[in-house]
């Protein structure tokens, strides 16, 4: 046998512990299952699955989190649906850094399940198995009456990277609840099409100042997000500096000249990072109009601000030395 | 590395109640990137031997039972 178990009767005697009467016994005997890594020890942990404590259910469910496969994707999907919460939670937890795409389909069925955590907890550990056949339930489950699950499900979609779902995150952006329709805008950053920039641009519109956050860093990621230059310059005067923060950096990002000014406006804000961000667009963009502002904050009080003011000019010189030669 | 000398005045306090390092835990002293943990002589219970942390939080978080807190000063909150 390959692995830290030397030979069977080294698993026999953790099968031993595993059965002790004081259950701290036994969570300890898990736990040393759980560091082994050894896969053998997997049906060993799965054999506790419906131990009569909770404690050392939610051990069991902690240490399948050490493996990944299949056969510990049985064991926690009957942890997922444990009446305790602390069990169920901690088999959310483990399932959730799985990558084998071979337990989608034991995972799959539980999307469906009546409790809103257990559909929640399925969809997060289906999110990093990348698994096409994830799509279709992912698509039906935007559908859900619990938002958690609606951003669990948009989770899916967004790390599948399929053009196709475009449409379905498109329409989450009139979604009641804030969180879904942030999580739908951030799920939309894969897409460098311009359909994917126009919803993320109206999202900058949005009643919420995270999602109008979200828009205004996304539309910075995406091929696209220039033709929404303007609608960016206009979030430099939102009433949240986050927003303009990611504003700022979207545009420096696609160093839209236009903006050198309104961003230079928000050279002088309270908040250094906003400062900071401010003179890193400013460098970025290059444009020798930049310089007075840049100017300003050479003496900042903040040292991070006053590194990227240097860098900044020296990019505008430089700019400005290869227009002279 | 200065000792501690009452388990009460160091940041890493153990409920010995609930510590099952008799039972042959060592999660929270395996954990420990300072090695400041130590498993009683006496007690066969988890306490701080070293008062030196950086509270990095992985031996509360990881303790399978509870047991351990770590109290971060007030100016690291």
């Amino acid at each position: 046998m390959s692995g830290p178990f030397e030979s069977y009767d080294d698993l026999d005697d953790a099968d031993e512990r595993l059965q002790a009467a004081d259950p701290a016994e036994r969570r300890v005997a898990i736990i040393a299952l759980g560091h082994s890594g050894d896969p053998a020890a997997v049906a060993h942990l799965a054999k506790l699955v419906a131990d009569p404590d909770s404690g050392v259910r939610q051990q069991v469910a902690m240490a399948l989190g050490e493996f990944d496969g299949p056969e510990a994707a049985s064991a926690l999907v009957k942890l997922l649906v444990d009446p305790e919460r602390i069990v169920a939670a901690a088999a959310a937890d483990s399932m959730a850094e799985f990558k084998d795409p071979a337990c989608a389909g034991i995972i799959l069925p539980l999307v469906k399940h009546a409790h809103a955590f257990v559909r929640m907890g399925a969809l997060r550990a289906l999110r990093e198995l990348r698994c096409k056949d994830t799509l279709k339930p992912a698509l039906e489950a935007l559908q859900d009456a619990d938002a958690a699950v609606r951003v669990q499900a948009i989770g899916v979609i967004g790390f599948l990277k399929l053009e196709e779902s475009i449409p379905a995150l498109t329409a989450l952006i009139n979604d009641p609840d804030a969180h879904v329709r942030r999580a739908a805008v951030s799920a939309l950053a894969f897409s460098q099409m311009k359909p994917a920039a126009e919803t993320i641009t109206r999202a900058l519109k949005d009643s919420d100042w995270m999602v109008r956050e979200m828009a205004a860093e996304t539309l910075g990621l995406n091929a696209n997000g220039s033709l929404a230059a303007d609608q960016l310059v206009g979030s430099l005067a939102d009433e949240f500096w986050q927003v303009r923060l990611k504003a700022i950096r979207s545009l420096g990002r696609m160093k839209v000249e236009r903006a050198v000014r309104p961003i230079g406006n928000c050279i002088n804000h309270d908040q250094a990072n906003l400062r900071k961000e401010a003179a890193a667009a400013l460098g970025e963009i290059a444009h020798p109009d930049g310089e007075a502002f840049l100017v300003v904050i050479a003496d900042d009080p903040d040292p991070d601000v006053r590194k990227n003011a240097r860098w900044a000019l020296q990019q505008i010189a430089a700019r400005k030395a290869r227009a002279g030669a | 590395m200065p000792l501690a000398s009452y388990q009460t005045s160091v940041p890493v306090v153990v409920d010995d109640a609930k510590c099952i390092a008799d039972k042959g835990c060592t999660v929270c002293v395996d954990v420990c990137p300072l090695d400041v943990l130590r498993i009683s002589d006496m007690t066969n219970k988890a306490y701080m031997a070293y008062d030196e942390c950086w509270y990095c939080m992985p031996c509360e978080a990881d303790c399978p039972t509870g047991a351990v807190t770590v109290n971060i000063p007030y100016l690291l909150r």
